[in-house]
């Protein structure tokens, strides 16, 4: 489990969590400012993510950089469109504006003492299993 | 020393300028795929912690970096909040603000329920996307991938008008 891989994984999760924090993810009052348009600062936060990475994947893709673990091209990993996509789409997004507290933000909120992220992680846990079982059979038609 | 003062205390703000919190999240992302060859992806370490937790459940090893992430996540936040310079949380209306204050039932048990339930709606809707603000806003956008732009355009639509249509039935 403690491998040179899982450490730089750990370090990039730490880094993650820390970003979401100063980023203002981690408070539902500044989500709800986000929804409402009240304060936009995390959508300037997703638009800068956004584009900057899309410059760094484009450039990459077009030096065709290397990956540093197995020295090929890194990979431009396009998600499938699922059978499920948009109704899965729809419940998270009210999940989302219900709590606001996405996947990656619960975990960040549980680290810095939040409780009530302890309940939120939880269903996240028991949605994300029962929605891997639905997603299997979808798949299979 | 001027200098130093002002870095150490723009590293300790509660909230750095947006823009710089963007640039070094997409710096983040796009080093975790330069160095390990992996993206950006929250939701389904969740459905491999789900898998580990269940009884019987095989766990599929390839995905074992995703929890380790995940546990990155949590501790990146216990960083977060020792070093934001203010005291710790108290769950204060502050930070909920004046919506959610609104809109989470008042007693024990049922924002516990709330909380809960909305947790479940977020866990199974990006299991069916197949993945969530992570995996298909900030990663999947960011390489162009049609079904990750149509996954965050559905995701931010019924946040957006559902936080409206809720905040204005209860009129906050």
């Amino acid at each position: 489990m403690l491998n040179r891989r899982n450490v730089l994984f750990l370090a990039f999760g730490i880094g993650f969590g820390f970003l979401l924090s100063r980023a203002g993810a981690t408070s539902p009052a500044i989500i709800s400012d986000l929804l409402l348009f009240e304060d936009l600062r995390l959508l300037w936060v997703i638009v800068t993510a956004v584009c900057l990475g899309a410059a760094l994947t484009w450039i990459a893709w077009r030096l065709q950089w290397r990956a540093r673990n197995t020295g090929q091209p890194i990979t431009i990993q396009h998600k499938p469109f699922k059978r499920g996509l948009v109704t899965g789409a729809v419940l998270f997004g009210l999940g989302w504006a219900g709590t606001g507290v996405c996947p990656g933000t619960a975990l960040a909120m549980i680290g810095e003492g939040k409780g009530f992220a302890l309940w939120v992680g939880a269903g996240i846990v028991l949605g994300a299993g029962a929605g891997s079982w639905v997603s299997q059979r979808l798949e299979r038609g | 020393m001027d200098l130093l003062y002002t870095v150490t205390d723009a590293f300790f703000a509660p909230l750095w300028l947006p823009v710089l919190v963007g640039a070094l999240i997409a710096l983040l992302a796009f080093a975790q795929r330069w160095m390990v060859d992996q993206p950006l992806s929250c939701s389904t370490g969740f459905a491999n912690l789900a898998t580990c937790l269940r009884p019987g459940g095989r766990r599929d090893r390839g995905g074992d970096w995703r929890i380790v992430f995940l546990l990155g996540i949590v501790l990146g936040g216990l960083l977060a909040a020792l070093t934001d310079a203010t005291p710790a949380w108290q769950g204060t209306a502050a930070e909920f603000g004046r919506f959610y204050t609104a809109l989470v039932p008042d007693s024990t048990v049922g924002s516990a329920l709330w909380w809960l339930f909305g947790g479940v709606l977020i866990g199974l809707g990006s299991r069916l996307a197949g993945g969530c603000t992570s995996g298909h806003t900030i990663a999947g956008v960011a390489m162009g991938a049609p079904a990750s732009i149509v996954a965050s355009a559905v995701f931010f639509a019924v946040a957006v008008g559902t936080a409206q249509l809720a905040a204005w039935a209860l009129g906050v």
